[in-house]
């Protein structure tokens, strides 16, 4: 029991500098669900089912979506009509 | 602040904190070695007490109920602040049909992520529900329970696309879920009071250990909870997936 929990240590400490270290926001995301499953299988070891459940879906479901969601509004290109609709005019009102 | 007083500060911080750091962590328990005496007493006597065998649920439930009040409060204000920033800016009623993006490039889907999701999004949903309502019985919960349930409403949206998402999952459907889990929990916050005993105390009858009615007013607030979690969850997508098709 004890190497799991060693080996799952040492696979956190690689997940989670690696979501430091990785520089592109899209492989980051990634790397964020990689480190939140390392997590829930090191609660699940450590006897904290409860918490394993939890971290599993916010973790590696829920907080890459979110990452993403927030990158895909991002407009980042340069704004080729002049223009364009402000966001309010989105409001068919 | 120039870069000298910077490290000036972060030198006097660091020389002030370390030490407290560094006795801190060497007088830490040993690793695997509890020392607190409150996980035996309810390890000895909730199961007796309560007629529960998920301590954590009659713990966070039950025995120290507040845990879930800050739980329940702290998910209902980010669902309102989600609500609130993101609505002002499209309209409060733009919600509740999906916008349509004109002139985006589509890329289908594979069939093997359509099937996917189709495969596991029922078989999720019904563990979440398994989960929520077997809260006091085996590990997870309402909480749990509903972060799952809310992992299935994410599988739709994978494997259908948006248009169909917002056809399964409505956010007339959302607004009454959250409401109502937050209902379930004030209801059964406030009916101990009636006969004079504590707020969330447990006052219904306790049932057979082992099965599904057992544990009082646990399975109650875990429905509640459930509910009142994958709504919020599902209502934080919803938002935030509209924002992004702003044209």
């Amino acid at each position: 029991m004890s190497y799991l929990i060693n080996a799952l240590l040492l696979l956190l400490i690689l997940t989670s500098t690696s979501v430091v270290l990785t520089r592109t926001p899209r492989r980051q995301g990634l790397a964020m669900a990689a480190n939140g499953c390392v997590l829930s299988a090191l609660f699940m070891t450590l006897q904290a089912p409860d918490v394993a459940f939890s971290e599993i879906v916010v973790g590696t479901v829920a907080l890459p979506l979110f990452f993403y969601t927030a990158l895909s509004g991002l407009r980042t290109g340069p704004r080729s009509d002049p223009e364009a609709a402000p966001l309010k005019d989105h409001n068919p009102s | 602040m120039t870069h000298r007083t910077r490290t000036t500060v972060l030198v006097f911080l660091l020389l002030l904190l370390v030490p407290l750091a560094v006795s801190g962590l060497t007088r830490l328990p040993a690793f695997g070695h509890y020392q607190g005496p409150y996980g035996d007493v309810i390890n000895t006597i909730t199961v007796h007490a309560r007629h529960v065998t998920n301590m954590v649920s009659a713990v966070n439930y039950d025995i120290r109920g507040f845990d879930t009040l800050g739980e329940e409060f702290l998910l209902m204000s980010a669902v309102t602040g989600v609500a609130m920033l993101l609505r002002g800016g499209r309209g409060e009623a733009t919600s509740a049909r999906p916008t349509r993006v004109l002139r985006r490039r589509r890329e289908g889907r594979s069939e093997a992520i359509t099937g996917i999701g189709r495969l596991l999004a029922p078989i999720t949903l019904l563990y979440g529900i398994y989960i929520i309502v077997h809260a006091q019985l085996t590990p997870g919960g309402g909480f749990q329970g509903g972060v799952i349930v809310f992992a299935a409403a994410l599988l739709v949206y994978f494997g259908e696309g948006y248009a169909s998402w917002r056809k399964t999952v409505r956010s007339t459907m959302l607004t009454l879920g959250e409401t109502l889990g937050a209902a379930i929990y004030l209801c059964s916050g406030l009916y101990p009071l009636l006969s004079g005993a504590a707020f969330l105390q447990n006052t219904l009858p306790l049932g057979q250990i082992g099965t599904i009615t057992s544990g009082g007013s646990i399975p109650i607030i875990n429905l509640g909870v459930g509910c009142a979690v994958a709504a919020g969850f599902c209502s934080i997508a919803l938002e935030l997936l509209e924002e992004t098709r702003l044209p």
